[in-house]
């Protein structure tokens, strides 16, 4: 008996221990951690516009190019000189969340750039997802009425593009992220501004 | 005179075995699947490395310094606790303070965890003995550990994207070797360097 008490509170006192530790350093590193998101963020839209920066001024030369508008609880990043919009697109893929930057030209309707900022989809096959070579593709596309992503795309349209070999389920899901991310986000910037 | 007293040091010896008679990957081939997934570039490969010898130095000698008090039966427990911890910390640093190698490492950090190097020193040698002797234990294995990865990484890096450290190395037309920076390149030039440190260290696995 006294043997199990002793099991016990060893432990105990382990648990104790390296939960402090871990709870300690969680706190040392949040704020560095969310900074570094952060500035991930900043570098897909920066890279879009072709700003250039520095990664230790990154957040001043974001500022002073672009305008963070929030309306309605969505956040769209407004490019002041052209005029552009970027917003942040989320869904899920085949093994997990998909969270990508969108990117559009200043008719609001042509895809200027897509930049994935965290996917869980198969290496070598979904994984492409977030490979600039393929995310090229999607420049110069427009989104209207809606974003055709086909196997076999008549290229011909300007609405359609080329799908992953060997990631189809992974095509369909960012197909329709894309689409659902594109009609909500800028429904709502049409709202508020009038437009169209 | 005092190199060749250095042979009769135990922190020598116990050093001298994890680095080449005992390497963890060449001789008693532990912690390969790491070994193979992060060596397609160098840099990578250090940070793997350093990781893992941090880990194993830190949980071995939190080991060793509670020996006494580990109740046999939840030992294994104790050590996954231990190393799991150091881990994570690991895993935080790297994403505070490198989150570029952070990204590329991705799911590989968490997998120290794992790792049969860091629970194989804890049980075999961290349970038994002295805090001094296990810290140069964890280093040694650590470091054997690390320099087989970026010797690897070296010749795999070269020849898949002609770089070392993402210098340009190899001259303008040099056509990178795709396969090396594949799963299959990684089995290839692991299994060629094993084979080069067993014939230097003469460890021949006779049949009995």
């Amino acid at each position: 008996m006294n043997q199990h008490i002793q099991m016990i509170v060893f432990v105990l006192i382990l648990g104790a221990i390296t939960s402090a530790l871990l709870v300690g350093v969680d706190a040392w590193t949040e704020e560095r951690i969310a900074l570094n998101q952060q500035a991930e963020l900043q570098s897909a839209i920066l890279d879009a516009y072709e700003i250039e920066y520095t990664i230790t001024q990154i957040a001043a030369v974001f500022e002073e190019h672009i305008e963070i508008i929030e309306i309605e609880d969505k956040i769209f990043y407004y490019h002041r000189d052209s005029g552009s919009l970027s917003f942040v697109i989320e869904g899920n893929g085949v093994w997990g969340p998909i969270i990508g930057v969108l990117t559009l030209e200043s008719d609001l309707v042509t895809i200027k750039r897509i930049t994935i900022l965290q996917e869980e989809e198969t290496p070598g096959l979904g994984g492409v997802i977030s490979e600039r070579w393929y995310l090229d593709k999607y420049v110069g596309r427009e989104m209207d009425p809606a974003l055709i992503i086909s196997r076999s795309p008549n290229l011909a349209n300007p609405n359609e593009v080329d799908a992953i070999a060997g990631g189809t389920r992974t095509s369909e899901r960012f197909e329709i992220m894309i689409n659902e991310g594109f009609q909500s986000y800028i429904a709502v910037w049409h709202a508020a501004n009038g437009g169209q | 005179m005092k190199l060749i007293r250095l042979r009769y040091k135990k922190w020598f010896n116990i050093s001298k075995d994890g680095l080449t008679q005992n390497n963890p990957i060449a001789i008693a081939v532990l912690g390969i699947c790491s070994a193979l997934a992060v060596t397609n570039r160098v840099e990578n490969a250090i940070a793997m490395g350093l990781g893992v010898t941090f880990v194993v130095i830190a949980s071995s000698l939190t080991v060793s310094l509670i020996r006494r008090f580990i109740p046999a039966r939840v030992r294994m427990v104790t050590y996954m606790v231990i190393i799991a911890s150091f881990v994570i910390v690991v895993q935080l640093f790297l994403e505070a303070y490198f989150p570029i190698i952070a990204a590329a490492l991705g799911a590989y950090v968490g997998l120290i965890i794992t790792n049969c190097i860091v629970m194989g020193r804890a049980e075999a040698f961290a349970a038994k003995n002295p805090m001094r002797y296990t810290f140069f234990d964890g280093l040694a294995n650590g470091l054997g550990y690390t320099y087989v990865l970026v010797l690897v990484a070296l010749v795999r890096e070269i020849l898949a994207f002609g770089t070392i450290l993402n210098y340009q190395v190899m001259p303008d037309g040099f056509v990178n070797w795709t396969v090396m920076a594949m799963a299959p390149g990684g089995f290839f030039v692991l299994a060629i360097f094993i084979w080069i440190i067993r014939e230097l260290t003469n460890n021949y696995e006779l049949q009995q």
